[in-house]
């Protein structure tokens, strides 16, 4: 009911929501309740996608679900992106990383790991 | 038969003359011997009642003498013969009293004729009894000659006709006026202070005709008759005070009386009178028990049924138990209740799981080392085992589905983990030997609690958590106002039951919750919308439905413009829409109306075709959403039903900008807007799915191996990587292939369907 209201004055008021209202709607929607994923953006991954996913090459758990370590996945458990453009789950690559025979390689091509610094698009 | 007792008399004349002579001089000692017989049998013959003629009368000196005399000639035992003779000649006289007593009786059938000739009967018996100076040889055997031939002339008819007389005294134990068969002058014995029972001429009749001993068992089968009466009488369906104790007070009161006259007739003593009961008593108090258990067993069902209002009943069952052993006939008795009332498709899964759980707790009680409840329990199991929505049935009590009112969960009983089934423990200081009736199946350390005992109908608790999963999937998602605090205390309290790992995923789900309105309250600070979604964590919910259609026009803007909100705020992560789920409250503007509707996704999207071209065909509808033919037109009947489109031709729909006259041919609205469709796939759903993986190696076997039994299918398919299913879920998915036509079964042997 909030949200109606809400809604109604902002028809009025802010003109930023007549993109909303382009043609004369004959429906008009009150309110939504929707279902979605959340996915990480690798840059890489099919929109379409409703499998499993891309997995870690370190834990072969998918991105989305979480390391072997953690127990909640999304920020608590989050991705690492290599220079060399491979992905992983933060928390394997710094275990990785920190064992000696990893010699800091990225554990896919072997070539020195250099985190990627993440462009915010 | 005379002549020859005389023949007897005269062989015997010849050898004891002297002996009866006595030395007297010439025939005088004979002939005062003569005259002394003469008196003797004078005396003692047997002489009708009925005869008005006046008794002849006898010196009582005279007969004496006479007896003395013979006594002394040694003629007694044939003075015996001689009035056992006499009485045989007579007894017809007796036998026509019999006659026509009983043809009243039969007549009346009112016990008041028998009561009468028994009386009658004893007025014969004491004239006809010879006086106790000719010793105890002769009276009891004219006693037994007398009831002998009583007892012989009493036509069938008399017992009935003895059973309810006996029957009528249970009456007189406390009357005031006495019963009509009683005699009138019949003089009370002044001696007793306490007012005479009106019964007592009665069972002193039946005494002196030796009726108590002969007809003994017919008397306390009266008695038996009466308590299983009374107790039919007070205590059928009475379940909710306890009986047991009134029934004693009862018999202390009416019964007990009553036996005095039966059974301690002769007591001089109160204590004495309790000691001569202490045997009879016990026997009628046991079958007070034997009754009420009989009854309460017929009953059983029902007072469980009721239960715990019924929990007296149970209580006086448990006592019952242990004086009368009746426990076999218990478990076979609720067996074949449960399968007739309770086993059968036409009952609820609901409702047979509460029938269960209320049997646990009875039988609980009334055995609690739970042989009982074994036994009954086995069927049930096995039959809750082979129901599709068991575990759904179960899960959903579990997790307080609002629809059941009577959960099987006891808001009372604590909260605690799933007991396992474990292997006898011998070094366990509190084992004790199984009872003696358990079998060999039976096992002590079986798990006590409800909960437990349910999910022991299965052999792993894992359907039970992927079902809670589904379960709460389910719940969560149709949150629409935030509000899932009661989906929170369940996982909780699941979390005790089933342990945190099991629960984790729940955990997630939870977190999505909250972070989704997190980022709502985020995304409508930047830029209000009329689009709430839940976002989830993929791989932490159970799977669900997929559809492959995209929201058309606004909607499509509108999950766009949320989708770069929630990318800028969370840069790393994206949006994937999952368009056929979720609710929308919608109004359509038309010219005349407003109609307001909540409706499913792909509801909303097809209307919003609807508002950029009036008129639609099946067909290209659906293509155009890239939804089935099937999917579309029940999504276009959803809006017919709503009176916004109407069907112009075959396949052709119109949108009604102005509302039509409701006509005979629309039918008014029937079907729910929103059908309940459970967006989230269901555990049975989900293994139909995974197994049918596994039919490829299901299918090559039986191509080159034949028939197979389900063992040995089982036994190959455990070859197959990932195969992790159960016989039974083996033989589901068997069955479900038959049903589809792929394979038949025959004795046990599957093969496939050529
Ligand atoms: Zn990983
Ligand atoms: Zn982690
Ligand atoms: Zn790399």
């Amino acid at each position: 009911m909030e949200m109606e209201e809400k809604e109604k004055d902002n028809e009025t008021t802010r003109p930023s929501n007549a993109r909303l209202e382009v043609c004369d709607q004959r429906v008009k929607i009150k309110k939504w309740h929707a279902i979605a994923q959340w996915r990480w953006d690798t840059g890489n991954n099919d929109p379409e996608d409703d499998g499993e996913g891309d997995v870690c090459g370190i834990c072969r758990v998918p991105f989305e679900g979480c390391c072997p370590s953690c127990k909640m996945p999304g920020d608590d458990c989050p991705l690492i992106w290599g220079e060399c453009t491979h992905v992983f789950h933060m928390h394997c690559l710094l275990q990785w990383i920190g064992t000696a025979s990893s010699k800091q390689q990225c554990p896919m091509d072997r070539r020195p790991w250099v985190t990627a610094e993440r462009k915010v698009d | 038969m005379a002549h020859i007792l005389e023949m007897q008399v005269q062989s015997k004349w010849n050898n004891s003359f002297t002996r009866l002579n006595r030395g007297e001089p010439g025939i005088a000692g004979l002939l005062s011997f003569s005259q002394a017989w003469k008196t003797a049998t004078g005396f003692l013959y047997p002489r009708d009642l009925n005869d008005p003629a006046p008794r002849p009368e006898y010196s009582i000196h005279e007969v004496r003498t006479s007896f003395e005399l013979l006594s002394k000639a040694k003629m007694l035992p044939l003075l015996m013969e001689n009035f056992l003779e006499d009485m045989r000649k007579q007894q017809h006289l007796i036998e026509r009293d019999i006659h026509k007593y009983m043809a009243e009786y039969e007549e009346t059938d009112t016990p008041d004729a028998i009561a009468r000739m028994l009386f009658r009967l004893v007025e014969w018996y004491k004239a006809w009894s010879p006086i106790p100076e000719l010793g105890s040889i002769l009276l009891s055997a004219y006693t037994l000659a007398f009831q002998t031939h009583i007892y012989s002339t009493f036509p069938p008819s008399f017992s009935r006709g003895f059973k309810q007389l006996i029957a009528s005294t249970f009456s007189l134990v406390n009357a005031s006026c006495p019963p009509p068969w009683a005699l009138p002058a019949d003089p009370q014995p002044s001696t007793s202070a306490a007012p005479a029972r009106p019964d007592l001429p009665l069972w002193s009749a039946c005494e002196a005709l030796g009726l108590l001993d002969r007809y003994e068992s017919l008397i306390a089968s009266v008695c038996y008759e009466y308590i299983e009466a009374h107790v039919m009488e007070t205590c059928a369906k009475k379940w909710e005070e306890s009986m047991l104790t009134y029934l004693r007070e009862w018999m202390a009161e009416k019964v007990v009386p009553w036996m005095v006259m039966p059974y301690a007739r002769g007591a001089r003593t109160a204590e004495e009178a309790r000691q001569m009961l202490q045997g009879v008593g016990s026997r009628f108090d046991y079958h007070v028990c034997k009754t009420l258990c009989d009854l309460r067993l017929q009953e059983i069902f029902d007072i469980i049924v009721d239960f715990p209002d019924s929990q007296p009943a149970l209580e006086d069952l448990k006592e019952c138990l242990i004086r009368v052993d009746q426990r076999s006939e218990l478990v076979r008795t609720l067996r074949k209740a449960n399968k007739k009332r309770l086993l059968h498709p036409g009952a609820d899964t609901q409702v047979i799981l509460n029938q269960y759980v209320s049997i646990m707790r009875c039988l609980r009680f009334l055995d609690p080392p739970g042989v009982l409840l074994y036994k009954v329990a086995d069927p049930i199991r096995k039959y809750l085992r082979e129901r599709p929505d068991t575990i759904r049935c179960i899960v959903a009590n579990l997790v307080g589905d609002g629809e059941s009112e009577d959960s099987i969960v006891d808001e009372n009983e604590p909260i605690q983990p799933l007991q396992q089934r474990q292997a006898d423990d011998y070094n366990d200081p509190n084992w004790e030997p199984e009872p003696i009736d358990a079998g060999p199946d039976f096992r002590t350390n079986k798990p006590t609690d409800v909960i437990s005992t349910l999910v022991s109908i299965y052999d792993s608790k894992d359907l039970f958590v992927k079902e809670l999963q589904v379960l709460l999937a389910q719940r969560l998602l149709a949150v629409t106002d935030g509000n899932y605090e009661k989906e929170r205390r369940n996982i909780e309290i699941l979390k005790i039951r089933f342990g945190e790992a099991a629960l984790q995923v729940c955990e997630v789900m939870l977190r999505d919750m909250t972070d989704s309105r997190r980022i709502d309250q985020h995304v409508q600070a930047q830029k209000p919308m009329p689009l709430h979604p839940t976002i989830i964590s993929r791989h932490f919910w159970p799977p669900l439905q997929t559809s492959s259609f995209n929201m058309p026009g606004q909607f499509k803007e509108i999950q766009d413009a949320y989708a770069k909100e929630f990318h800028q705020f969370k840069p790393d992560k994206k949006l994937h829409w999952l368009p056929h789920l979720g609710t929308i409250s919608l109004d359509i503007e038309l010219q005349d109306r407003t109609v307001s509707a909540e409706v499913p996704p792909l509801e909303a999207a097809i209307i919003e075709h609807f508002s950029t071209k009036d008129t639609w065909g099946v067909a290209d509808l659906a293509t155009e959403m890239k939804i089935e033919r099937a999917a579309a037109l029940k999504a276009i009947m959803t809006w017919v039903d709503l009176g916004v489109l109407k069907e112009e031709d075959s396949g052709m729909y119109k949108l009604l900008e102005v509302a039509e006259a409701a006509s005979s041919s629309s039918k008014p609205v029937a079907r729910p807007v929103i059908e309940d469709l459970p967006s989230v796939l269901t555990v049975q759903q989900q293994q139909a799915e995974q197994m049918k993986v596994f039919w490829k190696f299901i299918e090559g076997m039986l191509t080159n191996l034949g028939a197979l039994s389900l063992v040995r299918i089982q036994n190959m398919l455990k070859f197959a990587p990932g195969y992790d299913r159960t016989i039974d879920q083996l033989a589901e998915f068997m069955e479900a292939a038959r049903r589809e036509g792929l394979v038949t079964v025959k004795d046990g042997a599957w093969k496939l369907q050529r």
